[in-house]
């Protein structure tokens, strides 16, 4: 006795969709959804990588930041003496007090030391006592140019007054130098 | 010639039980293909998010490298203002010193003070009150001190002392009272008018 199988045509278009569809889905699944998965994981995990070593590099950023903002503050005056032109009106303006008389001359730029330029100005002055020259040396330290009292320093009784002349070197940011001061004043 | 007393229904590839695969599959496509392009998506924004950082990565390198030259110019200035300062306040010192060392009996009348040495112009009543109470504690002092007379119309002697410091030893002369060097040396010289 024969069994005759009837599959209908219906059934039969069902399987062959279901069969096509499956492989689509399969080849591509493994073809292409796996290996893009597995690339979205490796990228994944190194931009964590690059985005861990980026906040290593903005918290030493953050780091020298604050540093150098406290150096700043703590050397604000310095700073901006050394920004500061000198201003001879000004300088014996400030200074007369501790002289009876004092007269500058034309300063002249001697050669830069570093990333510093330096003027020298001779001055001459009449004082009452050396405590006098004593008490300017004590208030160079303190205004607004970096002074530095340079030898030879001559004294010579004239009466009861002291003539006194010497040279006095004014330091200030050279201009070929990177003006950083400059910049950070600005900031 | 009719074999049927029905109407024939039109056939459709599109049964019900098609219909059902169609969904089935459509709907898992959807969501592969939902899928894949949604890792595509993610893969693009990863590279940009990457370039972006390598770019802040380098910015922020930059940003360090500049602040610590800032840095290293601000601590060179400290430095320099520093040397600048110490140098005015050792020189107020050499000069509260030196005019310490001169006895009352002695009267300067000119004092030049050099990068190593110091020359002095005074008058003294004789020359024994300049050697015991000016010219031992300068030659404590100095390396090489020189002193020359000549009378003055009171009687007394003006001198002119000229003191020198080795520049290998030391470039200021720093004038300090306690100090003592055993390698003086003394030349004197006197002029007879």
């Amino acid at each position: 006795m024969k069994s005759k199988i009837t599959i209908s045509r219906q059934s039969l278009y069902i399987l062959v969709l279901s069969v096509f569809l499956l492989l689509f889905v399969f080849i591509f699944a493994f073809g292409f959804l796996i290996p893009e998965g597995k690339e979205y994981r490796l990228k994944r995990v190194e931009l964590k990588k690059e985005n861990l070593e980026l906040k290593k590099y903005e918290d030493f950023r953050d780091r020298v930041l604050e540093q150098f903002n406290e150096l700043k503050s703590e050397n604000k005056h310095i700073i901006s003496a050394f920004d500061r032109s000198f201003d001879p009106k000004r300088f014996v303006k400030v200074h007369k007090s501790h002289f009876s008389s004092l007269t500058l001359e034309k300063s002249v730029q001697v050669e830069d030391e570093g990333k510093f330029s330096v003027y020298e100005v001779n001055t001459s002055s009449h004082i009452g006592s050396p405590t006098s020259f004593y008490d300017f040396l004590d208030a160079v330290n303190k205004s607004d140019w970096i002074v530095g009292v340079n030898f030879p320093i001559h004294f010579k009784r004239e009466g009861e007054m002291i003539r006194s002349s010497f040279t006095i070197k004014v330091y200030g940011v050279s201009k070929d130098s990177n003006s950083t001061t400059s910049s950070t004043l600005q900031e | 010639m009719k074999y049927s007393y029905i109407k024939p229904r039109k056939k459709s590839l599109f049964t019900p039980e098609m219909q059902l695969v169609a969904v089935f599959f459509g709907i898992t496509l959807f969501m592969l293909l939902s899928t894949y392009l949604f890792l595509l998506y993610k893969d693009y924004r990863f590279s940009q998010d990457k370039i972006d950082i390598i770019n802040a990565r380098e910015e922020t390198i930059e940003e360090i490298k500049l602040i610590e030259s800032k840095i290293l110019f601000i601590q060179d200035q400290e430095a320099l203002s520093e040397s600048i300062f110490t140098k005015n306040t050792v020189l107020k010192d050499s000069m509260t010193n030196m005019f310490d060392l001169v006895p009352q009996r002695i009267t300067l009348s000119e004092a030049q003070l050099l990068e190593d040495g110091l020359i002095l112009y005074g008058i003294t009543p004789s020359k024994d009150v300049y050697n015991f109470m000016l010219q031992a504690p300068l030659r404590s002092i100095f390396h090489r001190t020189y002193s020359s007379f000549y009378p003055a119309e009171n009687g007394w002697l003006r001198f002119m002392s000229t003191n020198f410091v080795d520049k290998e030893e030391e470039t200021i002369p720093v004038v300090q009272e306690d100090e003592t060097n055993d390698e003086d040396e003394e030349e004197e010289v006197e002029y007879e008018e």
